[in-house]
């Protein structure tokens, strides 16, 4: 059975209140069209995780349909910083549960592997640790090493509801292919209870068993597929395209105030129908065609 | 002739010398990136570069943005990911050296990348750890890259991202902590820390700057040898491999 679909239909499968796990990472493979769909059609109150906070996290924060962020910190790289994102902090607007990179990868690594918890290195003798203990509800405690006698602290494994992974190739089970370095993917997918990829494009299962040690999603962990180019614009998809840096500086720009992002946020998310709609807005093919990656390159 | 060079090449050349041959790196991009291949294409050719979102051994051909721009990522030995690089490589003890900057750092190499302010009061929120907590945890030996001014050298720092040697002492190790800061690099001199008080400590001082013009910059006062040399010079060899090969187009070095 397929589980090919529109990207209307993946996201209405998400109900307020669910914790979303996202695929970006600062400015690269950022689930774009997958967030601007989640603000149209007025889903609140997710609880969004990854690794490194991104541009798909920051345009939802922004978007006002986050609650609860767990992250490692992050930016958009020379662009500037997550700007949605550290409002909400700086105004208390926006829960966040802010750790290390590793930790967030840990947490994802035992949900995966269906562990308990995971002692880690990391954090101790910092601020990261004491504002994470300072929670009621703390997602981490201490342990004694039961060989050793030395003490660790552990870490609870995070349990999203749904991983969205924007990858570049994917058959219609699900089976998909990530080019390029994987930062938390790999065990975001695993510790998500089912995963929507979006891929730049579909093929045939033919195609995907000719090279099965490229697949890093299997498709038994899919619910669904869709179809979409240049769904991670203005961000970038190695081997695909390159990020559009002038639409990027434009966000920045807009994220500036709350009433200029509203104006983008008009501009670029309600003032589509959809993400079609939204590659027209942004010069179509003609622009979208300069942005494509050099083969040998990458970008 | 020596060839005239800037602040940010001298500092660059004294992190590349920090590195020996056959270690493993852990970088951020900027100015540890040009350390880094300075020393690879110099005196280090088997040095392992890592970049924590799962890339080895990169051999860019055009400066990128940040560490999610594949132009950094291009011919890279290995693209994994968080695991792999933070995990099996970092956390399994195999990093000598990582690099690390920040909007803050305290005389005993705690570092601030999260906020600016009162953090139960009024701050600005900044970007966080990433990598960083987890390579100053981690890391065999660490080294800082730093602007000399005294906003960012201080006595209290808003809050600690990532630790360095704690409140001194052996109090890092008694946090369960291995290596530590073993350098701070700054635009006007070098720091190593003292053996027991783990007090950042003056090793040199960069030509064309005074004891005074160092010391009036910083909001503490470091802990001063009887003698502090100059620090030496980037070689013309080093100055020209910086602009015609490493950063051509000033990306990193400003």
């Amino acid at each position: 059975m397929t589980k090919v679909t529109t990207l209307v239909e993946a996201v209405a499968s998400i109900p307020s209140g669910a914790h979303v796990a996202l695929s970006g990472f600062a400015i690269t493979r950022c689930t774009m069209a997958f967030a601007r769909e989640v603000i149209r059609q007025g889903i609140r109150g997710l609880t969004v995780s990854q690794c490194v906070g991104a541009m798909d996290a920051d345009l939802l924060v922004g978007g006002g349909a986050v609650e609860r962020l767990i992250y490692g910190g992050g930016s958009l790289d020379r662009f500037g910083r997550l700007a949605s994102v550290n409002r909400g902090i700086e105004d208390g607007s926006l829960v966040v549960e802010e750790y290390s990179s590793l930790s967030i990868a840990f947490r994802y690594l035992a949900g995966s592997l269906g562990l308990p918890f995971i002692p880690i290195r990391s954090l101790r003798g910092s601020d990261l640790m004491r504002r994470i203990e300072e929670r009621t509800g703390s997602d981490i405690a201490a342990v004694t090493d039961p060989f050793t006698g030395e003490s660790w602290p552990v870490l609870k494994p995070l349990l999203p509801d749904v991983a969205v992974v924007q990858v570049q190739v994917a058959d219609a089970q699900g089976n998909a292919w990530i080019m390029g370095p994987r930062w938390d993917n790999t065990e975001q997918v695993r510790a998500s209870q089912r995963t929507i990829v979006i891929a730049e494009r579909v093929v045939s299962g033919d195609m995907i068993r000719q090279d099965p040690e490229r697949t890093i999603i299997p498709g038994m962990l899919v619910s669904h597929v869709v179809e979409l180019p240049f769904a991670a614009h203005p961000t970038s998809v190695y081997r695909e395209y390159d990020y559009d840096a002038e639409q990027i500086e434009s966000y920045v720009e807009a994220s500036r105030t709350p009433e200029a992002f509203q104006t983008y946020l008009d501009q670029y998310v309600y003032g589509v129908k959809d993400h079609w709609d939204y590659l027209d807005k942004v010069g179509g093919e003609r622009r979208l065609s300069r942005l494509r990656a050099d083969l040998v390159l990458g970008y | 002739m020596d060839l005239e060079y800037t602040p940010s090449e001298l500092m660059a050349t004294a992190g590349a010398r920090e590195l020996q041959d056959g270690e493993v790196v852990a970088v951020g991009l900027g100015l540890p990136v040009v350390a880094t291949f300075l020393a690879k294409q110099t005196h280090a050719p088997n040095i392992t570069i890592l970049f924590e979102l799962g890339v080895i051994n990169p051999e860019p051909v055009h400066c990128g943005v940040g560490l999610a721009d594949p132009r950094v990522w291009y011919r890279a030995n290995v693209l994994s990911s968080f695991v792999d690089i933070l995990g099996a490589i970092l956390h399994r003890g195999r990093v000598d050296v990582g690099f690390l900057g920040g909007l803050e750092v305290d005389p005993y190499g705690n570092l601030n990348t999260t906020l600016l302010g009162d953090p139960r009061g009024t701050f600005r929120h900044m970007v966080g750890s990433g990598g960083a907590n987890d390579i100053a945890s981690c890391a065999q030996r660490t080294i800082i890259i730093m602007r000399h001014e005294a906003r960012k050298l201080k006595r209290a720092i808003s809050f600690v991202t990532s630790p360095g040697y704690i409140s001194g002492g052996d109090s890092r190790a008694q946090a369960g902590l291995r290596g530590g800061p073993s350098r701070v690099i700054t635009d006007k001199a070098i720091f190593c820390f003292h053996p027991e008080t783990k007090q950042m400590m003056l090793m040199s001082i960069h030509p064309g700057n005074t004891l005074d013009d160092v010391l009036g910059t910083m909001g503490f006062a470091p802990i001063l040898p009887q003698h502090v040399p100059f620090t030496d010079p980037p070689t013309n060899d080093q100055v020209r491999l910086i602009r015609d090969v490493i950063d051509p187009k000033r990306m990193y070095m400003g």
